[in-house]
């Protein structure tokens, strides 16, 4: 059937951006809201909060202010591949384009694992708050020990990520008054949870009243770079989603300054946030091994669900619904991530193609979003069977695992621009110097990390064959890439024959 | 005159081409296919952030407007326009309304078990808001031909004068024989004798209506068919009723609808859930544009 006379593709007529997102439609409060909410500061403090303690102890102020120098550097060199190579495979095409078809698919790999790591774990955190929050509602303890009987617990968090995958697969999204409460209400509970904090130290009310002192600012009285470097690759993931705002443009009112601006607000207002609950958590709590002390392992996992009682009073169901509200919005958007890389895997013939395809009817990628769910699923499941704390140990390995793409994806950079490294200043220090130094700060935590974790003791503890948990999963992740990409290389070699990007 | 049809790349959107075509065939329209992709909100925060989706997606979008360009036969003209918002039903209208078009096309939905519409989301948010006629195709209508009767839904309340009116032009144009079906449920305490009612009041209004176009073409137009429906519910009103394979009933929007905008009655909800053939929703106080 000839029907090609018939077709007129008409222009767009609306103001879109190249993304897809309505033009000038976001101005500085709203990007920094956006900023905010990537990051999920409630989140990822209560995550990983306990173990950078139990890594580097009172100096945990130091290690979150140094963790995000190497996380500003590799933003910048993000940026720059981003303005260079919009593409919906990131880290993926950006360093199979300079890397070639392995370290390429690798990077990629690194990304999905990143990615599905933080949706189990984000689920498994709002699991627990959802029934801590079932127990305040009816004052009622024992329904907050539901999440500890395991069945339950991995069945609910099940139905949390299928959820989550079902909402992202409709193409529902987070609107932008929804976006905005979310980010309200957390700031407002965590400032209420540091003034709550400060006041117990001032009556002498504390649990284990610790004076703050210069020292704890100082990253160099850490007592071992064994500690600083798994403290790092920690607090990499607790800046992870700030440069949101670097990386914006066409949708904001004014793309010259905005972004800039957001992002210097959003770090602002995070490292405030940071510095104060860190500070009140240590004060506080202080860092003993007992009780509500910060270095008790008990209290690891998630330390709001521990401490948010004591400190807040009746007002802690607070502080569960704000956890339980903002990470249930991040699994919704995060599940699009793991899902686009690989679609985007899958339209290059990384993947199966099948991992391309797009629902007709929601116009959102259909088997990429179901198999991230899968995979999230999957890799919760085996955790909390093998690990005695799965939560600790999963932000841990989710540390290295950001390193290991980060730092792929920051030399990447490098590699792409060498060309023009030197051709002026900008260029030198946004595209050379800054990815540079970032990408092997990272790689460089990645394999510090990685060794150290190999000791059992490591981390939680929790050890498989004599070997450290965190190893197991972080290096079990890549070495799974690994296994699939070679399948991948048998299966369809023309994508590792250079011969698609 | 142009139709703009809501198209997706499963069987919805194909029913609801084959339905267009049907409708354009014989009567000088044009379609416009069109399809609608989402409009992402910054504030929905995904993270990596990721440029490209959109260009993968927009590729996609026009390959299956390919397609669904390549299900309508040569003597149909059609054009195809991908557009972006965030609710494809209040995308549609707007595309309609910025078209002239005489009516919005769509399929009802897929996977209605048993009954023949199941009304999918974006139908029914059309159906409660739409300024333009809303033609819905039921589930798996793969008849291309042009249409061969019109059915007019009528009753007593306000705004049937108006759809009856509109049902009289339509088919004058289209030279189509017209019926006139009431449909009653005798348990919704609707009396039989309402029924002769509805007659009465709808033959008063035809015979007005040809008073009025005497001496222009109304007197070539064969005279309408009035048929009367009963069954125990309105579902089994239909079903006693017999339908053309061609057929196409018009129906009004409920009174409940705000000026000019189409809203989607309970009784009409019911009819639809029944009927073998594609129906038409007029919104209240609808009037022709002349083709």
């Amino acid at each position: 059937m000839s029907t090609a006379p018939k077709t007129v593709q008409s222009k767009e007529t609306s103001s879109l951006s190249e993304k897809g997102l309505k033009a000038g439609s976001v101005g500085l409060i709203g990007a920094v809201v956006i900023g905010v909410s990537c990051i999920a500061p409630a989140y990822t403090l209560t995550a990983a909060l306990g173990p950078t303690v139990s890594e580097v102890g009172v100096q945990l102020p130091a290690i979150f202010l140094v963790g995000f120098i190497p996380m500003l550097l590799v933003a910048l060199g993000y940026r720059e591949l981003n303005n260079a190579m919009p593409d919906a495979g990131t880290s993926f095409t950006w360093a199979t384009r300079a890397f070639g078809p392995w370290i390429g698919w690798m990077g990629g790999w690194g990304l999905i694992a990143a990615t599905i790591i933080v949706l189990s774990n984000l689920a498994a955190v709002a699991v627990d708050f959802f029934y801590l929050m079932l127990g305040q509602i009816f004052s009622n303890p024992e329904l907050a020990d539901l999440s500890k009987i395991l069945p339950l617990n991995i069945a609910t968090t099940l139905v949390f990520i299928a959820l989550a995958c079902w909402i992202s697969y409709r193409g529902m999204e987070t609107t932008k008054g929804v976006q905005y409460v979310l980010v309200a209400f957390q700031l407002l509970v965590l400032g209420w949870f540091a003034v709550s904090a400060f006041i117990h130290v001032a009556n002498g009310t504390a649990f284990d009243a610790t004076t703050i002192s210069p020292d704890w600012f100082n990253p160099f009285a850490v007592d071992s770079f064994s500690s600083f470097a798994a403290g790092v690759s920690l607090s990499i993931f607790i800046y992870w989603g700030w440069d949101v705002t670097l990386t914006m443009n066409e949708e904001t009112k004014n793309p010259e300054k905005t972004p800039g601006r957001a992002a210097t607000v959003t770090v602002l207002v995070i490292v405030i946030i940071y510095m104060t609950i860190a500070l009140a958590t240590l004060s506080f709590a202080g860092v003993g091994e007992t009780g509500l002390g910060v270095g008790n392992p008990e209290n690891q996992s998630s330390i709001f669900a521990v401490l948010a009682g004591p400190v807040m009073g009746p007002f802690a169901i607070l502080m569960s619904l704000a956890i339980l509200s903002s990470s249930a919005a991040s699994l919704q958007s995060t599940f699009v991530s793991p899902a686009r890389t690989m679609l985007a895997m899958g339209h290059y013939r990384a993947l199966s193609p099948r991992f391309g395809k797009i629902s007709p009817t929601y116009k959102s990628p259909s088997v990429a979003t179901v198999a991230a769910a899968i995979a999230a699923a999957g890799f919760y499941v085996i955790t909390r069977t093998v690990s005695e704390n799965a939560l600790w140990d999963t932000i841990t390995a989710l540390g290295m695992m950001i390193c290991f793409y980060y730092g792929i994806t920051a030399l990447a950079c490098v590699w792409f621009f060498r060309a023009e490294a030197f051709s002026n200043a900008r260029s030198f220090f946004f595209k050379f110097l800054a990815p540079l130094l970032g990408g092997v700060i990272l790689l460089v935590m990645f394999v510090k990390t990685a060794m150290d974790s190999m000791d059992p003791e490591y981390g939680s503890g929790s050890s498989v064959g004599g070997v450290g948990m965190v190893f197991v999963l972080g290096m079990g992740v890549i070495l799974l890439g690994v296994a699939v990409m070679l399948v991948m290389y048998r299966l369809r070699p023309e994508f590792f024959k250079g011969k698609v990007l | 005159m142009r139709y703009v049809v809501g198209y997706t790349a499963n069987a919805r959107g194909h029913d609801a081409v084959h339905l267009a075509v049907a409708l354009a065939r014989n009567h000088d329209a044009s379609l416009d296919l069109v399809l609608v992709i989402p409009e992402d909100s910054p504030f929905n925060a995904v993270y990596p952030p990721e440029t490209g989706y959109n260009d993968i997606l927009n590729e996609q979008a026009q390959r299956w407007l390919d397609e669904g360009l390549a299900q309508v036969p040569a003597d149909v003209t059609a054009r195809a326009h991908i557009r972006r918002g965030d609710s494809e039903a209040q995308t549609l209208i707007e595309v309609a309304v910025e078209m002239g078009a005489a009516a919005l096309v769509i399929g009802a939905t897929t996977g209605g078990l048993l009954k023949r519409f199941t009304i999918g989301s974006v139908a029914s948010a059309l159906l409660h808001s739409s300024p333009v006629p809303v033609a819905l195709a039921p589930h798996g209508y793969q008849r291309t031909e042009p249409i061969t009767r019109l059915s007019c839904g009528f009753g007593t309340r306000p705004g049937a004068d108006e759809l009856l009116d509109v049902a009289v032009e339509s088919a004058r144009d289209r030279g189509l024989p017209l019926r006139l079906v009431s449909l009653l449920a005798l348990d919704g305490g609707n009396s039989p004798g309402l029924a002769d009612a509805a007659w009465v009041h709808a033959a008063d209004r035809l015979a007005a209506d040809q008073l009025a176009a005497v001496g222009g073409s109304a007197a070539a137009t064969p005279e309408p068919e009035i048929v009367v429906a009963q069954g125990r519910t309105i579902e089994e009103a239909v079903d006693r009723l017999d339908w053309e394979d061609g057929e196409i009933l018009l129906i009004g929007s409920s009174r409940l609808a705000q000026h000019r905008v189409t809203f989607l009655g309970s009784t009409a909800n019911r009819i639809l859930r029944a009927l073998p053939v594609p129906m038409i929703v007029v919104p209240r106080d609808y009037s022709r544009q002349s083709s």
